[in-house]
């Protein structure tokens, strides 16, 4: 009776002790995830947790009402676009509020903006408001004065009653702007620094598939002009990197290429050699709750390639490094700290993020946790061709996640580098990169032939003797008793 | 057993109309050589996906299961056979059930001989020889299928034509089998059911 009494007590401690401890990894109000080779969601330690919601209130600003869009700037700058009060407003990174912008001299009135949608702010602190209702960008000094409106584009490629609705901008070091307007299916829109507009970027291409195009051969004239045009996708995004590459978004159920990276000449760049499409989740519902592909609404360039997208159709995050791999994916939906409403932008404040969420109206921060941090310095690492560098820290990464294929495969590329091919195959073959592994394998291959090339060639030689020997062998033996035959007869 | 397990054999699938000649007219053929074939064949099978090259393997080793492979090798074959000899009866053929069964036993071979060697190969392959693979394995699924061809043929002593149509019809009268089978399985189950429900019903009702 003692001894069951006894361990009793000692199982109940046990459960106590194993439920005590991951209680303080479970803080996260998410899981954090990324996709194996296999198509498997695999889970991964939080790379993000979340720090503190900062509303319009705490700021003393007065509550937020509906705001669109959230802009940092390189020493941490941040601007808040309040839509619903028409404002911006202006903070150090200590969330002290440093200025709200709200109206402007424009032709000696005051003016000020109607439901603008999207906020850049460029290296000369200029601030690039897309001033949806107004139809027009509003350029401002970082002092509140008007610097220029961009508005009523003309030009023989828009039609002539063309409605320049902005909703979101951006802005390169020439002062190129780059707007995504509603309505607009030909790409990104761009003006030049005088605001006259020069074309489109990024123009997606459509291709109706060969079911469509037979239908379309099928259909009679009235019934074509019932079908869907095939239009492309609007854009809902764009960001800028420091090299000049612009990064956009679309919401396309049908594409694998909703993340795209621009080059000066409006083609898409980005890498995709992931094991699948960047277009967030690969494993969802077809119908009924939740269901559908990721929709992007905002991305954001962070340090060494690695970009992040945000979702709004199931409120997450998805980080990326630059060859297209998908690093991490958390967040999702609910009331608590951490996960979102309606999250509409996502801003990198030094090594944190920061999110906006119109429907909370409130902002939610979040800081890097060890293996969050770890792996965004071995990516950035690995990015600048530092790999030895990085394999450090891949092997901690490795010690806080085993299943962390990117980590095995950064490793491996670093071994390969050193030509040590036999270890590089098996990080390969861990990380499941075959055309990796091929390579390494290529070499070492080579490196073994070379090693073992005289034992191999005494080998042949000998057993070709050998062969010889035997043939020679069998043939006499076989001719004599014939020859002796012959005498015989 | 040399003779009957390995001269015959390999002579038969480079000389398929003689071979076959040969195992239907002078009872050259084994019974035993043939099972030994199709469980050789499921041999290359399980090691093949358990020991070919990363390169070429795209296996998922949490479902390796050689139970499986047995099963989705060996049964086939004899459903083969089965609709095969209930299609043959039906149009003249002139095989038993033994010889149909010993003609695509012998037919199977090129599969393994080619696949068990490739297999290892595979392992000292990079990337741009992996065609050779593909390449070889294609070769031998090829080889099979016109051995079973002449072999049908020979055992019936049909034309080409009609071994074309009595194949397509095997095919068919396969997915026959199969879905009467699993029809039969699910009624029984429900008579099953609706057995055990009584018995409960009965056991519970006092």
């Amino acid at each position: 009776m003692k001894r069951t009494k006894a361990l009793l007590i000692a199982a109940v401690a046990a459960l106590l002790a194993a439920a005590g401890a991951p209680a303080a990894s479970a803080s996260a109000p998410y899981e954090a995830y990324t996709y194996n080779y296999y198509h498997d969601a695999v889970p991964l330690p939080a790379p993000f947790l979340p720090e503190q919601a900062v509303t319009g209130r705490s700021l003393g600003v007065g509550d937020f009402n509906q705001p669109n869009d959230l802009f940092v700037t390189e020493d941490g700058i941040i601007y808040v676009l309040d839509s619903g009060n028409a404002r911006i407003i202006k903070l150090d990174s200590g969330w002290n509020v440093l200025h709200v912008y709200k109206t402007f001299k424009h032709d000696g009135k005051e003016d000020g903006f109607a439901n603008p949608g999207g906020l850049f702010v460029s290296g000369r602190k200029e601030i690039y408001v897309a001033d949806t209702d107004h139809h027009r960008v509003v350029v401002l000094a970082d002092d509140g004065k008007l610097v220029r409106i961009v508005e009523h584009p003309t030009s023989e490629i828009l039609p002539a009653n063309f409605q320049f609705t902005p909703l979101k901008v951006t802005a390169d070091r020439a002062d190129r702007l780059f707007v995504v307007a509603r309505g607009v299916f030909e790409g990104i829109m761009q003006f030049d620094e005088q605001g006259a507009f020069i074309g489109y970027a990024g123009t997606i291409k459509v291709s109706p598939s060969l079911a469509d195009r037979l239908w379309r051969r099928l259909a009679t004239g009235a019934q074509k002009r019932q079908m869907e045009l095939f239009i492309p996708t609007e854009f809902s995004s764009v960001d800028i990197d420091d090299k000049g590459f612009v990064y956009a978004t679309t919401i396309d159920v049908n594409s694998e290429e909703t993340i795209k990276r621009l080059n000066p000449s409006g083609q898409d760049v980005i890498k995709r050699f992931g094991y699948y499409a960047n277009k967030g989740d690969i494993l969802y519902r077809r119908i009924g709750n939740n269901s559908g592909p990721s929709k992007f609404v905002d991305i954001k360039v962070l340090d060494g390639g690695i970009y992040v997208a945000l979702d709004s159709n199931r409120a997450r995050l998805f980080a990326y490094d630059d060859e297209g791999e998908l690093l991490y994916a958390f967040g999702g939906r609910g009331s608590q700290l951490g996960v979102f409403n309606t999250p509409v932008a996502v801003e990198r404040i030094g090594d944190r993020l920061a999110v906006l969420d119109r429907g909370k109206n409130n902002i939610a921060v979040f800081r890097p946790t060890k293996f969050g941090e770890l792996v965004n310095r071995a990516t950035a690492l690995h990015y600048s061709g530092n790999d030895a560098e990085a394999v450090g820290l891949w092997r901690q990464v490795l010690q806080l996640n085993a299943n962390y294929d990117i980590a095995y495969t950064g490793i491996g590329k670093s071994l390969l580098m050193q030509k040590k091919n036999k270890e590089a195959m098996q990080y390969f073959k861990l990380g499941m990169q075959r055309k990796y592994y091929s390579i390494a394998y290529k070499r070492y291959r080579r490196e073994v032939m070379k090693a073992h090339f005289g034992a191999f060639m005494t080998v042949l030689l000998c057993l070709v003797a050998a062969f010889i020997a035997y043939r020679t062998v069998r043939k006499v033996r076989w001719r004599r008793p014939r020859s002796r035959e012959a005498g015989f007869s | 057993m040399k003779q009957d397990f390995l001269k015959f054999p390999f002579h038969l699938i480079v000389h398929p109309f003689d071979g076959f000649w040969d195992m239907k007219f002078e009872g050259k053929g084994k019974m035993r050589v043939a099972l030994a074939i199709l469980a050789f064949v499921v041999l290359s099978v399980i090691l093949q996906k358990q020991f070919a090259g990363f390169l070429v393997n795209f296996v998922d080793p949490r479902t390796l299961n050689s139970l499986n492979d047995l099963a989705y090798t060996a049964l086939p074959f004899f459903l083969f056979c089965v609709s095969n000899w209930s299609i043959t009866t039906l149009m003249e053929g002139e095989g038993k059930f033994k010889e149909i069964v010993m003609a695509a036993g012998y037919a199977l071979l090129p599969l393994a001989v080619v696949n068990l060697p490739m297999t290892f190969i595979s392992r000292f392959m990079t990337q741009e020889e992996t065609a050779f693979y593909w390449l070889l394995n294609s070769f031998a699924a090829v080889w099979f299928v016109y051995l079973l061809f002449v072999g049908i043929m020979t055992v019936h002593q049909y034309t080409p034509a009609k071994t074309v149509l009595t194949l397509a019809l095997t095919v068919i009268v396969m997915g026959f089998i199969v879905f009467l089978g699993t029809l039969a399985f699910s009624l029984g189950l429900q008579i099953y059911w609706f057995i055990v429900d009584v018995y409960r019903e009965i056991l519970f009702r006092t």
